[in-house]
């Protein structure tokens, strides 16, 4: 389980590492509606890397000495909204795990989720809340669309605080087409603007997906003794954590997600913990299908 | 108990050194995303091996230095070869001996009595290791031949029996037996009667049945009559003198008193003078002891005790006045 995360952790290439984890997941998690690809041909498009190469026409490169694939016209307009908190928190490392963050599991699974939406045809956006504002990627189409996605969720650094409630609600503004929006974060802040925009898209009837990302040390209470803490997005306020301190940190803990979680199963938001040294594949598997079940 | 020991005290000398340390908060802090939901903690204080305040750190030291300089009453070994002089001694003898034994540059000490050796015993500190010691006079003979860290030369001479005066005060009817019988001593020692008694006076003989004024006093009582002193009646005998202790001094009492003869007045004064003004040591032989290395040393001091105390109340009001200086 371990090498599998630490696997992720160290792949400086992610893409690769999405396509490790990828390799892993099978078929069939996702309901998506295309039809398969060139059932009502639309038209042809140059080759661009990550393209399936199924879908290469092998006639037309015989002619063209080029390749060529095939797009197929979509019945389906489901976007899918990858949000990805990178505030300053998120740079929690794994304390099991070494080099394994929050930012680099959840950069990890939303480009996996980026190149299922890519495979399956679906047009995909990528909003990163980021220092106090969100950077907005529009969504769109195709292999191109992935990897300007894979290389801003490369680019991007945790810093900061989350972006004030005006900045999302202008980022996230929807069309009226449904939509799938992943979000992966820690959810330490709550209530706060990224969850209020989360409420209020469900309430759209979009369907939001959440994954909590959590650390083994956190859900364990198992943080050094011996060190002094601060948070990364607080001010220069000390804490100290000891063995007297675990039973009320666990306590606090438990109430604050008890809430979050009430919060979300109020609003039917499908909300799931998960450490991020659990194996990526699972962590996906579980986030992709706890939404289809629903 | 040793007085030495307390230089064993001197580690503490490391508490200043401890206290006055550089107090350095830690500001480094690894980041913890879930540290809102612990208690706020205040930031730790490390001390670093660098001092504040050198002045007062140093003033402090010494103040401790000093204080255990004090207990341990430190004896510095100042002093060369001497010539200790035993008082009462010839000075022309002295001359002599002390050109035979080539001490004519050493310095010349009056010792306080006749038991020079005591003397060596509890200041030997105080002479330097190679130091030589030349003892003249009528030294007394200890009972035990005496050991020396150092040379002690000793050239005795019996002085020449010299008399002594003892003050005595007579009350009673029959004050002109006693004056008789005090008149009649031969011997070193004389007799002295006064008409009143003063500080001087040794010896009050009470011949009245009377009770003596009690502001009368003198630490020896011949006393007749007993009657007048309580502490007379339940006292044991010696020789057919009952003694007692009482506020007045000690109380002698014989009640075949005044003696008839000469031989009970020898007796009742050869008992005064052993009994109770003590018997006279010999002189010690002349002898020269070598010095023996094992030899105990003697406990007193205190030679620098004076100095060491202005020293620390110096230091002290220092050390107070620069900590009040510092809190301002």
């Amino acid at each position: 389980m371990h090498a599998s995360a630490a696997l992720a952790a160290h792949t400086g290439k992610l893409a690769l590492a999405i396509r490790h984890v990828l390799a892993g997941l099978g078929h069939g998690i996702h309901a998506g509606r295309e039809r398969g690809a060139g059932v009502e041909f639309s038209e042809y498009r140059a080759y661009a890397p990550g393209d399936e190469w199924r879908r290469v026409d092998w006639k037309l490169m015989a002619r063209a000495d080029r390749y060529f694939v095939r797009e197929a016209e979509r019945d389906s307009h489901v976007a899918v909204w990858l949000v990805l908190d990178a505030s300053g928190s998120m740079l929690e490392p794994s304390r099991a795990v070494d080099g394994l963050t929050k930012l680099a599991y959840a950069k990890l699974l939303l480009g996996c989720v980026a190149a299922i939406a890519q495979r399956q045809g679906d047009a995909f956006g990528l909003v990163v809340c980021h220092g106090e504002r969100a950077r907005f990627t529009p969504a769109l189409r195709g292999p191109r669309q992935l990897q300007r996605v894979l290389a801003q969720l490369d680019g991007t650094d945790a810093q900061g605080g989350l972006p004030d409630g005006e900045t999302l609600r202008a980022s996230l503004h929807f069309s009226r087409a449904p939509a799938v929006v992943c979000v992966a974060g820690d959810f330490l802040d709550w209530p706060s603007p990224l969850s209020e925009a989360l409420l209020r898209l469900r309430g759209m009837r979009h369907d939001v997906r959440a994954l909590c990302l959590q650390t083994r040390a956190e859900v364990d209470g198992g943080f050094d003794a011996g060190l002094a803490y601060r948070d990364p997005e607080g001010g220069v306020e000390m804490v100290r954590f000891g063995r007297d301190l675990r039973a009320g940190y666990l306590r606090k803990r438990e109430e604050h997600f008890a809430a979050v979680a009430r919060a979300c199963r109020r609003h039917d938001l499908p909300l799931v913990q998960a450490c991020i040294e659990q194996a990526p594949a699972e962590v996906l598997r579980a986030w992709l299908r706890q939404g289809g079940q629903r | 108990m040793n007085a030495g020991l307390w230089w064993w005290a001197l580690p503490v000398l490391l508490l200043p050194l401890l206290w006055h340390r550089r107090k350095r908060e830690r500001t480094e802090a690894a980041p913890l995303a879930t540290a809102r939901f612990l208690p706020r903690a205040e930031p730790l204080q490390r001390r670093v091996w660098r001092w504040d305040d050198p002045l007062l750190l140093l003033l402090r030291c010494l103040l401790l230095a000093a204080l255990v300089a004090f207990l341990a009453d430190p004896v510095l070994a100042w002093r060369t070869s001497s010539v200790l002089v035993v008082p009462g001694s010839d000075p022309a003898s002295v001359e002599r001996e002390v050109r035979a034994a080539g001490f004519v540059e050493a310095p010349r000490l009056l010792l306080p009595g006749r038991d020079a050796a005591a003397w060596i015993h509890a200041h030997e500190r105080e002479f330097a290791a190679d130091a030589r010691l030349l003892v003249v006079g009528d030294v007394a003979m200890p009972a035990a031949r005496p050991r020396f860290r150092h040379e002690v030369i000793l050239r005795s001479a019996p002085a020449a029996a010299r008399p002594v005066e003892r003050h005595v005060a007579v009350f009673g009817p029959r004050a002109d037996d006693w004056r008789r019988l005090f008149g009649a001593l031969d011997g070193p020692v004389r007799a002295v009667v006064d008409a009143r008694p003063d500080a001087r006076t040794e010896l009050i003989v009470w011949d009245a049945p009377e009770a003596p004024p009690p502001s009368l006093r003198a630490p020896l009582w011949w006393v007749t009559d007993g009657s007048a002193f309580p502490e007379l009646a339940r006292a044991p005998q010696v020789d057919g003198i009952a003694y007692a202790d009482s506020a007045r001094g000690r109380l002698w009492h014989g009640a075949a008193w005044p003696p008839r003869d000469a031989a009970a007045a020898r007796a009742l004064v050869a008992a005064w003078h052993d009994l109770h003004l003590g018997v006279q040591p010999f002189t010690a032989p002349a002898q020269v002891l070598a010095p023996a290395a094992a030899a105990p040393v003697g406990t007193a001091g205190g030679a620098l005790r004076a100095q060491l105390a202005l020293l620390l109340l110096v230091l002290f009001v220092l050390e107070r006045s620069v900590t009040h200086v510092r809190r301002r």
